[in-house]
């Protein structure tokens, strides 16, 4: 078994921290798994994408030529990203602030509207979390009991957020997503 | 009246049987003994941690009875900054001090001097300033006054090839990390009298944890400045004194910072 | 108790600096190994140890010159073009015997460069960077968890040899993140009360310097020196060997692109190929005895770096006359991947091979 995912976006997106999330949740499940962020300058509020692993045996190279999964949080991610994705792979696209433009047929397209989904949360910063929810979703294998404690694990500093955050997972996972 | 008998006596923070190897009449051997004499009175032999550097000044460890590190060209206030800082980590306080030249202080290393200063660094830092690179035969330094002929300035310093030397107690008494700044010389007995009280005082300051302490002290050169050593002394009181003035440009406790 | 984490390399180096008792850290910021200071500004004043954020790399390397002075264990961290500032006095720390421990994560360069990953200071740490006769000893990480491995024997080589010690990687493995564990250091404390500088009680005043007149005393400073290099080389070398006991070729590689050259043997490997890999973790000493044994039966080496061909000097010095050596490699900055480091390597071995 092998995966692999790029999560792009823009600075403030929280595209690290969903990352992180990600590569998180992979390990206390017992797999194998690499994080590769992009950084220095490049991140200063510009685009912002990460690039995880996930493994039943030891990582070798952590920089693929094709993912399977793309998380593309904004438009220049949907942009620059598509042709990363593999044959029979997915883009998962963030319809408040990008288009779907199916310039594939070999791959598969779903889309929601994260960023509304999150202001209709109450918070904009919870985007990346319905995010992960859609997508772990969309992965299969994993349930709302087996993530809630790495979220409470990854935000003991930030103890007022844990509860929008899971709500924003929940939500995710439970999203209701037409497959294209 | 009875006369005693007076011994001359060997500082114990000097080397038994040194023999010093400075040029006739320079002035690193009187400074050196004023520094013993003051680690010997204030009894930090057994505390202390000298940097030496490079340039005349280097010499320290073949002559101070302390233990000694040598840093690379203009880096000893920062090779002082981690001698102090971790035997700090380690619990336990030393006296650290460094012993350098003009060039080397105040031109080559003047970014980890100043640094030092600001930081606040508890080390006491003594500059001989000569007004030229003596060990390698008198060229031109940042505090070669104006129309000094030095080797690399064969016709004067001027401000069009040159610029201006650095008065550099001044500059290190603007920072507020500084507890002590003063210019001291040695031309006569009442300035060297004055210059041991006063290492003694910026050595005191850093006892007392108050911060950067800082000694300029004008130094003749005679064999780079080829005059004889009574010359050169001449030299300072007269000319030097007015680029330099000997002065205490910053006692914290007379006046802190605002 | 110790447990796996999803560690950062850079990360992974702080914490484990701080497990193995590192007690004075200076540093200076630069992409990519920042992260490395950020963590121990917040770590270091908590414990009371010394943390200063130097006016320069210049000013960084040479307090961490006089803390080590002092016998206690210090680290430097930066990357490529600002560890060329440090370069003149990691050539006294060698010459004065002093344990400095320097973590370089690399970026491209030469100059400036840029801040992406690179292996383009090979050269450098290994051959040396600053003046006179003195060697390095050059650790390369190639996983989080090998930084962490490799921070612990850093500070252990040191204080041992009494030398200064380089930590390797690249940007990459500065920035990624794996599963790692941290445990308690593993290595025994070194004695150093014989030449520490902590005042002259009781005991004649020491010094530490690299300036010597007597000329007849700086050659046998230097004959000492080297003495402690040749038990270095004899005692301290270390690689990993991949199927190379009958591999057709080796692929050699060190730091993270080693990974991928493992995936490339996986690779050859399903399809019948004997495809090996030689992965030096000490870069000094670098292992070339045992290079040098493997090409008596293996006749073809190819070398993988991100870079124009740095360690291929240390490979091509290793091996014996009648052996073909070939090298895959990008301008520093620019990573190799898996399937260009294949593309690369079918057309090398094309002609021995019909199913490629």
């Amino acid at each position: 078994m092998y995966k692999s995912f790029i999560i792009s976006g823009s600075g403030g997106q929280g595209v690290i921290s969903m990352g992180n999330a990600l590569a998180s949740i992979i390990m206390l499940n017992d797999f194998f798994v690499s994080l590769c962020s992009s950084y220095g300058a490049e991140m200063r509020g510009g685009a912002v994408n990460c690039e995880i692993n996930m493994s039943d045996s030891e990582i070798l190279s952590v920089r693929n030529d094709k993912v399977d999964y793309v998380v593309a949080l904004n438009q220049t991610s949907f942009d620059k990203f598509i042709s990363k994705v593999k044959e029979n792979g997915t883009i998962i696209v963030n319809l408040s602030l990008a288009k779907v433009n199916k310039i594939r047929d070999d791959i598969k397209y779903i889309s929601a509207p994260l960023t509304q989904e999150a202001i209709n949360l109450g918070n904009i910063k919870i985007t990346n979390s319905i995010a992960l929810g859609v997508l772990l979703k969309v992965l299969g294998g994993f349930s709302y009991d087996n993530i809630k404690p790495v979220f409470e694990k990854l935000l003991k500093n930030k103890q007022n957020m844990i509860q929008k955050n899971l709500e924003a997972l929940k939500l995710g996972l439970d999203y209701v997503l037409d497959k294209e | 009246m009875q006369t005693s008998e007076i011994k001359y006596t060997v500082p114990k923070s000097i080397k038994k049987d040194t023999v010093f190897t400075f040029c006739p009449g320079c002035d690193h051997g009187v400074a050196l003994r004023l520094v013993a004499e003051v680690l010997d009175e204030l009894n930090l032999r057994e505390k202390s941690v000298a940097i030496a550097s490079s340039g005349c000044s280097v010499l320290l460890y073949d002559f101070l009875d302390v233990d000694c590190i040598e840093s690379p060209h203009g880096r000893a206030c920062a090779v002082a900054t981690g001698v102090k800082r971790a035997h700090k980590a380690n619990g336990s306080d030393k006296f650290v001090f460094t012993y350098q030249g003009d060039g080397d202080f105040a031109s080559i290393g003047l970014g980890e001097s100043l640094h030092s200063a600001l930081r606040g660094e508890n080390i006491t830092a003594i500059c001989i300033n000569n007004t030229n690179y003596g060990m390698t035969g008198g060229q031109m330094g940042p505090t070669s006054a104006m129309g000094q002929i030095t080797t690399t300035s064969p016709t004067g310093r001027n401000k069009e090839y040159h610029g201006f030397p650095i008065k550099t107690a001044e500059h290190i008494a603007l920072c507020d990390g500084v507890s002590y700044s003063a210019r001291v010389a040695l031309y006569d007995i009442k300035n060297i009298i004055n210059a041991k009280k006063t290492i003694k005082k910026a050595f005191e300051y850093q006892l007392e944890g108050l911060g950067f302490s800082f000694i300029e002290i004008l130094s003749s050169c005679p064999t780079n400045w080829k005059l004889s050593p009574s010359e050169a002394h001449k030299k300072i009181e007269n000319e030097l004194t007015k680029t330099y003035p000997i002065k205490v440009f910053k006692d914290i406790k007379e006046t802190p910072n605002v | 108790m110790s447990e796996k984490e999803l560690l950062k390399g850079n990360i992974a180096i702080a914490r484990s600096a701080l497990a193995a008792g590192c007690s004075c850290y200076f540093g200076y910021p630069i992409t990519p190994q920042t992260e490395i200071g950020e963590f121990l500004s917040y770590e270091m004043p908590k414990r009371k140890l010394a943390y200063v954020c130097a006016e320069s790399e210049i000013g960084a390397i040479n307090m961490a010159l006089g803390a080590s002075a002092t016998g206690a264990k210090v680290m430097v961290s930066s990357s490529s073009c600002a560890v060329s500032l440090m370069q003149e006095a990691l050539s006294y720390i060698a010459s004065d015997e002093l344990p400095v421990v320097l973590v370089n994560v690399m970026r491209a360069g030469p100059g400036q460069g840029h801040i992406y990953p690179s292996q383009g200071d090979y050269n450098q740490a290994v051959i040396g960077g600053g003046n006179g006769d003195y060697k390095t000893i050059v650790l390369a990480p190639s996983s989080v968890q090998e930084c962490v491995d490799m921070t612990f024997r850093a500070f252990y080589l040191s204080q041992k040899y009494r030398n200064p010690v380089i930590l390797l990687l690249d940007g990459m493995l500065g920035q990624m993140a794996e599963p790692a564990i941290i445990k308690d250091n593993p290595y025994p404390e070194t004695d150093n009360s014989s030449w520490v500088l902590n005042g002259a009680n009781q005991r004649p005043a020491r010094e530490i310097r690299s300036l010597e007149p007597n000329q007849n005393k700086l050659i046998r400073h230097i004959y000492e020196m080297n003495k402690k290099y040749k038990a270095l080389e004899a005692n301290e070398t270390d690689w990993e060997e991949y199927q190379t006991q009958d591999a057709d070729f080796i692929l050699t590689a060190f730091g993270t692109m080693a990974r991928s050259a493992k995936a490339v043997c996986n690779y050859y490997r399903e399809k019948g190929i004997k495809c090996g890999l030689f992965r030096p973790k000490t870069l000094y000493p670098f292992p070339f005895e045992r290079l040098r044994e493997l090409t008596k039966t293996t006749k073809k080496f190819i070398d993988i770096e991100m870079n124009m061909g740095q360690m291929l000097r240390d490979v091509r010095l290793s091996i014996l006359s009648n052996v073909q050596i070939s090298f895959i490699g990008k301008p520093v900055g620019d990573w190799l991947s898996e399937s260009e480091m294949i593309g690369a390597i079918d057309n090398i071995i094309k002609d021995c091979y019909a199913n490629i």
